[in-house]
């Protein structure tokens, strides 16, 4: 029975939690932020634009024909609907009134859009353009040469060296989401889990629970219980993302994505295993509730590093990071996003995460098992280490 | 059977177990008794494998206890300790779960518990929406409710209404009636001599008595009250009497032997009326004193 123990303390880590309603309300909080932060950009790209034309003259009509095809060919989300006027006041009369979106003339020199109280920006855009290319392709056929013999060699194009600019993008903005996943869930679950060891010590109940199963049971138990629990989170909190992101312009990047978002869920494991064993201590380390915010001050410092450095570090500082336990938690499955970290660097910072993790449940558990009787105040590390159990 | 044999403790400069040695028999009762600070809790922390020995042993039937055997030990800290926000039924049965209880084997140990005390209703409630003296009857069904193999309980009654204690007692002799050895530590003295069948007194960090209540008692003076319908002063020039007190017309003597006994009777008979002759039973709390002094 005592090697399932942790299994039986894992259960109730999570049911106790499951049936907390500031955990719950705050998950669903949190992912309803997530959809409706997609769900804004999924409309706003998705929305349809419908604009009604109109004009008076036969010179006008055939230049909102050439708008209208510009508009439509430029976005299958865009139309046009064209109508006639038979003079000025009355083409105005209708802009006035609403049935227009904006009138197209002539004027004195060159060609006028009058909208009612603006030009909506989208059409002016394309029908500026539009205006100006057929207008130069009469002006260039009079003249007797081409639109494309005027313009050639003018054309510039841009190139970037690292993969594109919206690559770029989104790996910033899903490196920065993954940052705050697991800043979020190693500090918010750490803190509980800190919480619940010096509950367990404060109440004594560590003293019943300590005779009938080992202490490293204990903490296996609560590690694993919250590690499960945060895992869960997390995946709930990504696929909400990834099916978001499916729906958004930026859909196409989702194959990339998927594959670092595989590494991320592997580096999370073993990175937020890790700072939960240190969270522990933290909590052992305390006496009573109040004892936890100074105890594991220094925790709260390396988690917010790890935060910061996901953001801030460049260049080789990134990459010496990324190997460097724990910040290659997330700093690695960021380079793999980017694409500057090949498969073979990121399975070497995962394998020095696992040992320096190994490293940490070692040390911790002398920690936990000494500090976890010790009921007087607030233990040092030192005190911690070398008081005898 | 639980042997302490030369157990020591130290917290840096302090002795607070000093070379401790008892038994806690199969099937008896035996009670632990000392004042604050005479390590108790500590000789019980100790037995249960919460803190370190400094030295000397706890034996199970004659062998070094194992972690296994001291998990089959039902145990009740001093402190008390359960979680503040999680229902009463589901903890009993999460700490029997810990203790190797199946969850339904547990569920059912637990309602029987419950219903024992009364607190069948409770069972859906959180613990710290209960009064103290219920907080302490589910702490000790936590003991209790694995059929354990010995218990150690730590102030098992303090805060119990004189109602509980009872039922608590009685619980407890159930558990001795299936040969288990229990011990338990109050500081009702009392309570102690009505329950128990062993004593263990501890002060300072030593035993300083051990036996049954009988024992403690015979291992003292044999004291005689005297009194009479006149001035006892006299009884101080007999021989073969130790005078502990002479106060108007009664007299508290130690008769050195049943001739001596027999004559003091006698020479006050042929004085006058003796209205009471009796031997003095020094009450748990007089010992108590005597020893711990």
């Amino acid at each position: 029975m005592t090697r399932h123990a942790w299994l039986t303390v894992a259960r109730r880590e999570i049911i106790t939690k499951l049936t907390d309603r500031a955990f719950i309300v705050g998950t669903l909080a949190l992912i309803g932020i997530l959809a409706a932060a997609l769900g804004v950009q999924a409309y706003v790209g998705s929305r349809a634009s419908e604009y009604a034309v109109v004009t008076s003259s036969a010179a006008a009509e055939r230049m909102a024909d050439a708008v209208k095809v510009a508009a439509e060919g430029a976005d299958d989300k865009t139309t046009v609907t064209l109508a006639t006027a038979p003079d000025d006041a009355a083409a105005t009369q209708r802009v006035r009134d609403g049935d227009a979106d904006v009138w197209i003339r002539e004027g004195t020199d060159g060609w006028v859009l009058t909208g009612k109280e603006e030009v909506p920006g989208d059409l002016e855009r394309v029908a500026t353009s539009a205006i100006r290319d057929a207008t130069l392709s009469e002006n260039a056929s009079a003249a007797g040469t081409s639109v494309e013999a005027l313009a050639r060699g003018s054309e510039v194009t841009t190139a970037v060296l690292d993969g594109d600019a919206d690559k770029a993008f989104i790996a910033q903005a899903v490196g920065f989401a993954l940052a705050m996943l697991f800043y979020l869930a190693s500090f918010t679950f750490g803190l509980a889990l800190a919480n619940s060891v010096v509950e367990e010590k404060a109440s004594r109940i560590v003293e019943i629970i300590t005779t009938k199963i080992p202490v490293r049971q204990l903490l296996t138990g609560k590690v694993a219980g919250n590690l499960a629990l945060a895992f869960a989170q997390m995946a709930i909190f990504v696929a909400v993302g990834l099916v978001g992101l499916s729906f958004t312009e930026y859909d196409r990047f989702l194959p990339a994505v998927s594959g670092a978002v595989g590494w991320f869920v592997a580096f999370f494991v073993v990175g937020f295993g890790l700072l939960a064993c240190l969270w522990a201590v933290a909590g052992a380390l305390a006496s009573r509730t109040e004892d936890v915010q100074s105890t594991s001050t220094p925790l709260t410092m390396l988690t917010m590093a790890v935060f910061f450095a996901a953001l801030l570090a460049e260049g080789s500082l990134k990459v010496v990071l990324s190997f460097v336990p724990p910040f290659s938690a997330v700093l690695m499955p960021i380079r793999v996003l980017e694409g500057s970290a090949p498969w073979w660097q990121a399975l070497l910072a995962l394998g020095l995460l696992v040992a320096a993790a190994a490293g940490v449940v070692a040390v911790a558990s002398r920690l936990y098992q000494r500090s976890l009787l010790q009921t007087q105040g607030k233990l040092s590390l030192r005190q911690a280490w070398s008081t005898p159990e | 059977m639980i042997a302490v044999k030369g157990l020591t403790r130290t917290f840096g400069d302090l002795v607070a177990v000093d070379d401790v040695t008892f038994d806690v028999t199969d099937g008896l009762m035996t009670g632990f008794v000392g004042g604050n600070g005479a390590g108790k809790t500590t000789t019980m922390r100790m037995v249960m494998g919460l803190l370190a020995m400094h030295g000397g042993e706890v034996l199970w039937n004659g062998a070094p206890i194992t972690a296994a055997e001291r998990r089959r030990v039902g145990y009740m800290p001093e402190e008390r300790g359960l979680y503040p926000k999680q229902k009463v039924l589901d903890q009993l049965v999460y700490l029997g779960e810990l203790s190797g209880m199946t969850a339904s084997a547990a569920r059912a140990s637990v309602t029987t518990h419950l219903e024992r005390f009364g607190l069948e209703d409770r069972a859906g409630e959180r613990v710290e929406k209960l009064s103290l003296g219920n907080q302490q009857r589910v702490q000790i069904i936590a003991a209790l409710m694995t059929e354990p193999d010995a218990l150690i309980l730590d102030e098992p009654f303090s805060g119990l209404d004189p109602q509980a204690v009872d039922s608590m007692a009685d619980l407890l002799r159930e558990h001795t009636a299936r040969g288990i050895p229990v011990l338990f530590s109050s500081h009702q003295l009392d309570l102690v001599e009505r329950l128990c069948d062993r004593l263990v007194v501890l002060a300072h960090g030593r035993v300083v008595a051990t036996g049954s209540v009988d024992e403690l008692r015979s291992g003292g003076p044999e004291l005689y009250r005297l009194t009479l319908d006149g001035d006892a002063g006299w009884v101080r020039d007999l021989a073969g009497i130790h005078v502990h007190d002479v106060d108007g017309t009664t007299a508290l003597v130690e008769p050195d032997d049943a001739g001596a006994r027999r004559a003091l009777l006698e020479a006050a008979v042929s004085r006058g009326d003796v209205l009471d002759f009796a031997k003095q039973v020094p009450a748990l709390s007089e010992i108590y004193r005597e020893v711990t002094a």
